[in-house]
């Protein structure tokens, strides 16, 4: 389904029915069945509680075992392709994201087959990298940025793609308070775009309109963010 | 690390991949086939430097480059002196030394994309043997990625001995390859997750 084609109320609409995964013969998420459609959407849960699974599957990255998903009305299983056009997805770690030797280069190799020509997609890295701080290292090696310019890097080649929807796996987990602020800010603050975060960061979380609680491969809560943190504070109380 | 592009405006900045990969290639021919003597090496590894100079590039990268070659100009040299002749030696050992230094000019000078786009054109035509002259680009680039990430991975490892006060030896190769395994899992996950592959 193009987006063209989409009613007001699938154009922001994160739907899973019935899903479970099944990985390696271990059930990562049993019978999960939701729909939020908020802007910013944290995802919280112990480690092994299924969050990053559900991340993934909203990028295809992993496959439902049974059960539907529908990212903006598109069925992810049936139209991976365009699902990850519209889904930019950011990792944990930015070492396994980066995957060009220079900055510019793995910027670019984002937008590599979008059918625009080599000065327009100079043009929309330059202004990308400028957008993010990173214009000055446009030359560099990847790899000899630091932890947090790497982070903005991975997130600056999922951002000028303008994906509809950008998923972050953890992106804080590895950062400095300083450089996890940054990215937070830019994910709750700054895009236009809907963002799931999956996180540890429960200030972080407390920030989204809604957060979603995983435990034991199910969903626990879905619900006003401060609320959610609530009970997930009290898991451990 | 492997050398990378450097950024600048000198003339060899300007030159076109193509250009500059056709001449690198004409070079090492008229190097490795023209009858050298002492002083026609000697003139080759002068107008090497002379292109670094044109280049710009700062002196403490052209000697870190050099010094890169110090095994294989100290084999080659010591071999072909003692096996051969103190002549051969010197010819032979500058020829390497000459082409291995331009061709690290031309990464120095050039974009990797340039290179890569240099690269799909030149396999353009072996499209119609089933050759994928973007995918085989795309792995040279990721390898050139993935060689301080791996380096970065021996480092963990050689660490984590140095913390537990082990030796693993020759097993150090498990750990290492279940990391880069890994790595390749990750790497896989996120070209998918940019809709490559």
């Amino acid at each position: 389904m193009l987006s063209s084609e989409r009613s007001p109320a699938e154009s922001r609409q994160l739907s899973l029915r019935d899903v479970s995964v099944d990985l390696d013969g271990h059930q990562i998420l049993t019978n999960v069945s939701l729909d939020v459609s908020a802007r910013r959407i944290a995802v919280v849960g112990a480690n092994g509680s299924g969050k990053s699974t559900f991340a993934r599957l909203l990028n295809a990255l992993v496959r439902a075992t049974s059960g539907s998903v529908r990212v903006h009305g598109v069925d992810v299983a049936a139209a991976a392709a365009e699902a990850r056009k519209r889904v930019g997805f950011v990792f944990s770690s930015p070492d396994a994201q980066i995957l060009m030797p220079t900055v510019a280069e793995d910027v670019a190799l984002s937008l590599q087959g979008s059918g625009r020509d080599r000065a327009e997609i100079a043009r929309c890295v330059n202004e990308t990298l400028e957008a993010y701080g990173l214009a000055e290292h446009a030359d560099a090696a990847a790899y000899s940025l630091s932890g947090g310019q790497k982070q903005l890097l991975a997130l600056a080649s999922v951002l000028v793609r303008k994906p509809e929807l950008v998923v972050a796996d953890e992106p804080t987990t590895l950062l400095d308070r300083g450089n996890a602020r940054r990215i937070g800010n830019i994910l709750i603050d700054e895009l236009p775009m809907q963002t799931v975060i999956v996180t540890h960061d429960l200030e972080l979380a407390r920030r989204c309109d809604v957060a979603i609680l995983f435990d034991s491969g199910r969903v626990r809560a879905v619900d006003d963010a401060d609320a959610v943190v609530d009970s997930y504070e009290r898991m451990f109380a | 690390m492997i050398s990378l592009y450097r950024p600048g405006d000198s003339i060899l900045h300007r030159l076109s991949a193509g250009v500059k990969l056709a001449a690198l290639a004409l070079v090492a021919l008229v190097l490795s086939l023209y009858p050298h003597d002492v002083l026609s090496i000697g003139v080759a590894l002068g107008g090497v430097v002379l292109a670094y100079v044109a280049a710009r590039v700062p002196r403490a990268v052209f000697f870190r480059q050099l010094w890169q070659l110090r095994v294989i100009v100290a084999l080659l040299a010591v071999f072909l002196a003692v096996f051969v002749s103190p002549l051969a030696a010197w010819v032979n050992t500058g020829r390497v030394v000459a082409i291995v230094m331009l061709a690290g000019l031309l990464t120095l000078t050039t974009r990797m994309g340039d290179l890569m786009g240099v690269l799909r054109r030149l396999l353009a035509p072996l499209r119609r043997f089933g050759v994928n002259a973007d995918a085989v680009s795309m792995t040279i680039s990721l390898c050139i990625t993935m060689v301080p990430v791996i380096a970065s991975h021996a480092a963990s490892v050689r660490e984590a001995q140095q913390a537990r006060n082990v030796r693993l030896g020759p097993r150090v190769v498990v750990p290492l390859m279940v990391m880069a395994l890994r790595h390749a899992d990750d790497v896989g996950d996120a070209l998918a997750a940019r809709g490559i592959g």
